[in-house]
């Protein structure tokens, strides 16, 4: 194996508040250092740590609601998904408002990126009496799901040993979750998904099925693309 | 009847988004979906912003936003 075969590349996404900068910083340590990117006024910091001889480099992306092509903020996240070629996300789910985080994590399930999900901030959400079943969470969504608590440094060997197993296991046991959008959009999705197909260099570069997904939604960027 | 017209303290579903473009798009993203309840908190000093509890969090609206969400009194 190449020496740039083990390294690995991870966007840590979330919403805004989720406490992704501080599990940025909590996984990456000293060693974290700020990078401007030309032409964008949106800062992304890149850090990096080493874990079982692998050099994992996080990329600290802008919080985002969602990843519609509305703000520079998701533009910003979503062209780094797309285009730079990740080789998982780290989706930080702030525990204590997990419906609301769930939508980002459905939405990054869809472009079928290998996902590991931080449930952060699990002692806000038990304070408030939430109690979360990590494990059904885990199966049903088809991800690694650690709890963490983030600013006391909880969860963090977890989450290096989920973000390591994931990636060594990326071609085996990786089943993209997918959400039926019911029996008026699926039959659409379907045969869009199909005309996408068709296309190589689209169906290469991109998930047909989230390309379709977001063309159904009329996304201004998603339509630049095809 | 729209959000705005809520007194605190006052419950409501969610109807209908009818604001387009960016705000729009991002109240659907923060969860205002048709039948989400919404619980009026409290008004600012000066009226604007209106405090919520969505979906188990406050978020803070103007009341200009407010009257763009079609809602029914619980």
């Amino acid at each position: 194996m190449s020496k740039k075969s083990n390294e690995i590349l991870v966007a840590v996404a979330g919403q805004p508040n989720s406490g992704k900068s501080t599990i940025f910083n909590c996984l990456t340590g000293a060693r974290q250092f700020v990078a401007n990117y030309p032409g964008i006024t949106v800062e992304k910091k890149t850090g990096i740590y080493y874990y079982k001889g692998d050099k994992v480099v996080l990329v600290d992306l802008p919080g985002t609601y969602s990843l519609t092509s509305y703000s520079l903020e998701e533009r910003v996240a979503r062209d780094f998904l797309l285009h730079e070629n990740p080789a998982l996300i780290l989706d930080i789910v702030d525990a204590s408002n997990l419906e609301r985080n769930l939508y980002l994590t459905f939405q990054l399930l869809e472009m079928d990126i290998p996902l590991v999900i931080a449930l952060n901030m699990k002692d806000v959400a038990q304070r408030r009496g939430l109690q979360i079943d990590t494990d059904k969470l885990s199966r049903q969504l088809g991800t690694a799901v650690v709890p963490t608590i983030a600013n006391k440094g909880k969860g963090k060997e977890e989450l290096r040993q989920a973000i390591w197993e994931t990636y060594k296991n990326r071609n085996s046991n990786y089943i993209p979750f997918c959400i039926n959008y019911g029996k008026t959009l699926e039959p659409i999705l379907t045969s869009l998904k199909k005309q996408l197909s068709e296309n190589q260099n689209l169906s290469k570069s991109y998930s047909t099925r989230w390309l379709a997904v977001k063309l159904l939604g009329n996304d201004s960027e998603a339509q630049k693309l095809v | 009847m729209t959000l705005d017209e809520l007194e605190p303290g006052q419950e409501c579903y969610v109807v209908k988004v009818n604001i387009g473009g960016v705000i729009g798009q991002r109240l659907l993203d923060m969860g205002f979906i048709p039948k989400t309840r919404i619980k009026v908190i409290r008004n600012a000093p000066l009226v604007d912003p209106v405090d919520l509890l969505i979906k188990g969090y406050h978020l803070s609206m103007r009341h200009s936003e407010a009257k763009g969400v079609e809602v029914t009194l619980l």
